[in-house]
């Protein structure tokens, strides 16, 4: 019970700060729209490769925004962490009865929260594009489930970092380092027949990819259930391992 | 590591009848902890905080309105409640951040330096607050501090803690009783000199045997000199050190300010400039007198 009331309000506490920012906010929202478009109009001749068949490269590339969305929006719940440090407000949080996992639990929720937003916005937009999703707002909800798996996973690990790090411009270094090579070394923005052998290998061991191929066959093909237990196996995992890490590093190195 | 943010290495510690090592969590809902560094969200507002805080130590949302009424008035903040803490000042952010550790009527509450870094004027009023908190809570307040000043001013039993360790405790007033009687300071230069220390360490042996003289404590450029009358001895000082040769830039008769307690106890000065040359923590407790 006092765990649940204190990721509420930590939740909220985070939550409405964020909302207090309207420029994040609106560049939040307003940033995956743009690369849906920027990125389209580059590759737009890619459309007319053979391996993508009668699917337009928007199409392809949609389920792409969302999951670099994703990675983008949760590498980064780590900065207010680091800020809560810097600020003193977590040791003065640490010594009040508040139910130590909530501190990390109540960031990442709110992260969750943020994504979810923007994820659905960019379904809407792209719809509005022209994307077609074959499995409808089911697909859509399941979607949406995997990109949280993949979030909640990176958002505990970016908070783990802070704690580990406790300075910004390591950590920043570090996100940096990780954000968008994950996002190439998947089939995010090219076809998986059209990567080199060993990056189409690699991607085999990035969690990225399985959100992109979980996502981008719920919206191209349909329900492919093979694919789609590995794809929710696999991110649940990532997402316990990335908590455990969190965890971790909040028991040794903030208490 | 009495509020629960350290483990002891070994030993115990009581906190409010609680155990440190073995119940962290009923220490933590019996104190109050105000650190040195204010810890308050300057992104939310004033009641914001403190309402987050009510929720962490359990209050319901009636008691926590009301209290934050109630403590906004302590603390003079009253009209401020819903501001952004980023428009408050620095004195009104260090009030918050005291009230915080409030919202649950704590037992006990550990104040870290609560005036470092602030202007006299905003240190008076912290001060004010504190007396006020402690006639009006019916609270232990913990103060740690190395402004003497500070001590003298508000506590009601006092430890002096060097090296991490108490070497003395009492109430300001025992502690500059202590001393007995005046001190008599003589300087012979304003920066350390090997004259000077030569005129420290010949005008010490030349006292030293005097029958008025109880005590004496050297600084870099001082001497103190603990007398019985302060007005009789200063003199009759003069009069011997001149016989000798010694020329006194300036002597001062003080009554023994806690300043001369910390020098007696620890054989040194404060020097917080110079980034505190020895470790030393004062710890001033006051217990509310109701």
């Amino acid at each position: 019970m006092d765990m649940l009331s204190d990721v509420y309000y930590q939740t909220m506490r985070d939550l409405r700060s964020r909302f207090r920012m309207p420029v994040w906010i609106f560049l939040s929202l307003f940033q995956p729209i743009v690369w849906l478009l920027l990125f389209t109009q580059i590759f737009q001749s890619l459309s007319q490769l053979p391996q993508l068949g009668t699917v337009s490269y928007l199409q392809f590339f949609a389920p792409g925004v969302v999951v670099m969305t994703v990675i983008f929006g949760s590498a980064w719940a780590g900065m207010g962490m680091l800020q809560d440090i810097d600020m003193g407000i977590l040791s003065k949080m640490l010594a009040t009865p508040v139910t130590r996992p909530s501190i990390i639990i109540g960031r990442v929720i709110s992260a969750m929260v943020m994504l979810v937003i923007q994820a659905l916005l960019i379904f809407i937009i792209a719809v509005i594009m022209g994307v077609k999703i074959t499995t409808g707002v089911p697909g859509v909800l399941l979607s949406i489930v995997i990109i949280s798996l993949l979030g909640l996973g990176l958002a505990a690990l970016s908070n783990g970092l802070a704690l580990l790090l406790r300075r910004q411009e390591p950590l920043i270094a570090v996100i940096n380092f990780i954000a968008l090579p994950s996002v190439f070394l998947s089939s995010a923005m090219m076809p998986a027949q059209l990567l080199p052998a060993w990056l189409n290998t690699l991607r085999h061991f990035n969690p990225v990819d399985y959100a992109v191929v979980g996502v981008r066959n719920l919206i191209l093909q349909g329900y492919v259930w093979s694919d789609l237990r590995t794809c929710l196996l696999v991110l649940l995992a990532w997402a316990a391992a990335g908590i455990t890490f969190g965890a971790l590093m909040f028991r040794y190195k903030a208490e | 590591m009495l509020n629960t943010l350290l483990r002891p290495t070994s030993g115990t510690a009581m906190v409010a009848g609680f155990d440190v090592s073995t119940s962290p969590a009923d220490v933590r809902r019996n104190i109050g902890y105000v650190a040195q560094d204010v810890g308050v969200d300057e992104h939310a507002t004033g009641r914001e905080n403190l309402t987050l805080y009510g929720h962490f130590y359990r209050l319901d949302n009636k008691t926590i309105k009301q209290r934050i009424k109630e403590i906004f008035e302590l603390v003079d903040l009253t009209g401020y409640e819903d501001k952004m803490v980023s428009s408050y000042s620095g004195g009104m952010r260090k009030r918050l951040d005291i009230a915080m550790g409030l919202i649950h009527q704590p037992k006990i509450i550990f104040l870290d330096e609560p005036t470092v870094g602030l202007d006299p004027q905003t240190r008076a009023r912290i001060w004010d607050y504190i007396r006020k908190l402690a006639k009006s809570m019916n609270v232990t307040i913990f103060l740690t501090t190395h402004y003497m000043e500070e001590a003298d001013q508000l506590a009601d039993r006092l430890a002096i803690i060097d090296m991490g360790k108490i070497i003395t405790s009492g109430t300001p007033e025992e502690l500059k009783r202590s001393i007995g009687g005046d001190v008599v300071t003589l300087s012979p230069c304003a920066v350390k000199t090997a004259e000077c220390q030569e005129f420290l360490q010949r005008t010490k042996s030349v006292l030293s045997n005097k029958p008025f003289v109880v005590g004496m404590q050297e600084t870099d450029t001082t001497l103190a000199v603990y007398v019985q009358n302060g007005e009789s001895a200063a003199p009759n000082i003069m009069r011997i050190l001149a016989s000798e040769g010694i020329e006194v830039q300036t002597l001062s008769v003080s009554r023994p300010s806690l300043d001369d307690v910390f020098l007696k106890y620890t054989g040194r000065n404060i020097r917080p400039q110079e980034g505190a040359p020895t470790t030393y923590t004062e710890v001033a407790r006051r217990r509310s007198r109701r």
